[in-house]
């Protein structure tokens, strides 16, 4: 058996480049699947995405808890002490783990400066259009890292699940301040604040069940009870995003 | 007479700001919201039909339009700006007291909670609707909100949060607001919020949407 060094802490610096966001990624963010936005708006996303890049520190990483540490309980998980409560629909996912990546990630703090600055100047639309970016940046970039948690576990030969997080799916939002318990303080520039607002806002948090015997099971939305989210996905235009 | 009307509403409808906008590219070189409400004016028309009859009524399609997803924030924000152009012209009135808002609403997003944008997005739409917003910005304590209404008697409150874990500041504001003046409305909103936690808190109104505060103002906040 492979011996664990713990706790594994990794951290990564990706480019917007490698996150490939294009504009119609966008354009669907802001709601136009059926419709073409405005030629207006694709215009300004033109315009907005090389800024974007020169206002990002975009960070991400994980921290793999100690599989002994690491045990299912009735309504989610025990970690030594520690009673995270996913609520049932996320821990049927989690089933056969043999431990978690506690992961976060964010679109770091300037962005969200420019989008507030832009905003206070009088320019609502492109403050709008680069803090829906920002969001993006800040899903993508776990999307990202969970590649790269593939790749960490690959030699131990072991499967992931999908990403959870809190506020989800009946996973309290005051869990994360047992997630951010389990990582160095600021881990990738992130603060949790005593009301769990992780600031930089765009930022995610969240844990990937690993093991050998776990599976990627239904894809986000299907599981998820936000009925009328205008972000929701159907399985096939999930398909499409994964390319 | 109608007419310009009916081309001020489609102007702020489709978020023509002024001539010199290319947007929306099928009226390119057409006169905007900014020329019309001018050109109404000088032509004699009474400032509040302008406001009511066209205006007003345009911004409430896009409200509608929203609510059904139809359209998106962009065009909720082309529309605002095209209002917004051709408001600079009744501002005059407003000051004169020739024209008088419908109402005022003070908003703000509660304690522990940065988000802006939705809670931006609700007052632009209730401004659109003839009301005047009072913006308190994000992480709003009840003292700051109580403070606000002091500021402004009879007014209407508005909050908003983000997240399931700020929300519950709603209820301490509610308390704080309605302990010192029982008569004040309060609405509230934001993706996790319902109607059940609204009944629960003692808010007087919930919506999901914009134009769902707006019907609640203009039916139940007036006057008579
Ligand atoms: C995009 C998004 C993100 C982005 C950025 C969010 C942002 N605010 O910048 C990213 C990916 C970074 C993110 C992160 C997280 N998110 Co998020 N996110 C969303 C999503 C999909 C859209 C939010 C949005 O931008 N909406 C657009 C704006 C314009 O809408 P709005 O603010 O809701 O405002 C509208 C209405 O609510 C209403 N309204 C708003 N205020 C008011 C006030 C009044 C008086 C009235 C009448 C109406 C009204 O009118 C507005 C216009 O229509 C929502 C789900 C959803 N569909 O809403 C989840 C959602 C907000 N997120 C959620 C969660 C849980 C999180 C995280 C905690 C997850 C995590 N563990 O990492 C983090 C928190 C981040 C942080 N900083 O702490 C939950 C929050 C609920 C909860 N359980 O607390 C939601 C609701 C999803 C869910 N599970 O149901 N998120």
């Amino acid at each position: 058996m492979l011996e664990f060094p713990t706790p594994e802490t990794v951290s990564f610096y990706p480019s917007f480049q490698e996150l490939a966001i294009d504009r119609t990624i966008v354009e669907r963010d802001l709601g136009y699947r059926k419709t073409p936005a405005p030629e207006i708006v694709r215009q300004l996303i033109d315009e907005i995405l090389p800024e974007v890049s020169l206002r990002l520190t975009i960070q991400c990483g994980f921290c793999i808890l100690p599989p002994d540490f690491v045990s299912l309980s009735n309504d989610g998980l025990l970690c030594g002490e520690i009673q995270i409560s996913t609520g049932p629909i996320i821990a049927s996912q989690l089933k056969k783990l043999k431990t978690v990546a506690v992961f976060v990630s964010t679109a770091g703090p300037l962005l969200e400066q420019w989008s507030q600055q832009l905003m206070a100047d009088g320019d609502m639309m492109k403050g709008y259009l680069v803090d829906s970016i920002g969001s993006e940046i800040a899903d993508r970039a776990s999307e990202w890292l969970e590649k790269r948690v593939a790749e960490h576990v690959a030699p131990r030969r072991w499967a992931m699940t999908n990403r959870y997080s809190p506020g989800y799916c009946d996973w309290p939002v005051t869990d994360q301040q047992k997630l951010f318990s389990f990582l160095p303080p600021r881990f990738c520039g992130i603060s949790l604040t005593p009301s769990s607002l992780m600031i930089p806002i765009k930022s995610l948090s969240g844990i990937i069940g690993l093991g050998p015997d776990v599976a990627r099971g239904a894809f986000q939305c299907s599981i998820c009870d936000l009925k009328d989210c205008f972000r929701r996905m159907d399985e096939s235009e999930f398909a499409t995003e994964q390319r | 007479m109608n007419e310009i009307l009916e081309s001020l509403q489609r102007c702020v409808e489709r978020g023509k700001v002024n001539i010199k906008s290319p947007y929306p590219p099928d009226m390119k070189g057409q006169e905007g919201a900014d020329e019309l409400a001018k050109k109404a004016l000088e032509m004699g028309v009474a400032p509040q039909d302008v406001l009511s009859k066209a205006l007003i009524v345009g911004m409430q399609n896009v409200g509608v339009r929203f609510r059904n997803k139809e359209i998106f924030v962009p065009d909720v924000l082309m529309a605002a700006k095209a209002m917004a152009a051709a408001m600079v012209h009744l501002k005059p009135f407003f000051k004169s007291d020739e024209l008088k808002h419908k109402g005022t609403i003070v908003i703000g997003t509660v304690l522990g909670d940065l988000h802006d944008i939705g809670k931006k997005l609700v007052s632009m739409v209730i401004e659109g609707s003839g009301w005047e917003v009072v913006d308190l910005g994000t992480d709003v304590s009840p003292d700051k909100f109580l403070k606000a209404v002091d500021e402004h008697p009879g007014c209407v409150v508005g909050l908003s949060a983000l997240l399931t874990t700020t929300m519950v500041n709603m209820e301490t504001t509610v308390q704080h607001i309605k302990s010192k003046h029982p008569a004040i409305k309060v609405i509230i909103g934001g993706a996790p919020v319902t109607e059940e936690f609204a009944t629960k808190i003692g808010a007087d109104h919930y919506s999901p949407d914009p134009q769902g505060a707006v019907e609640f103002l203009n039916t139940r906040c007036t006057p008579n």
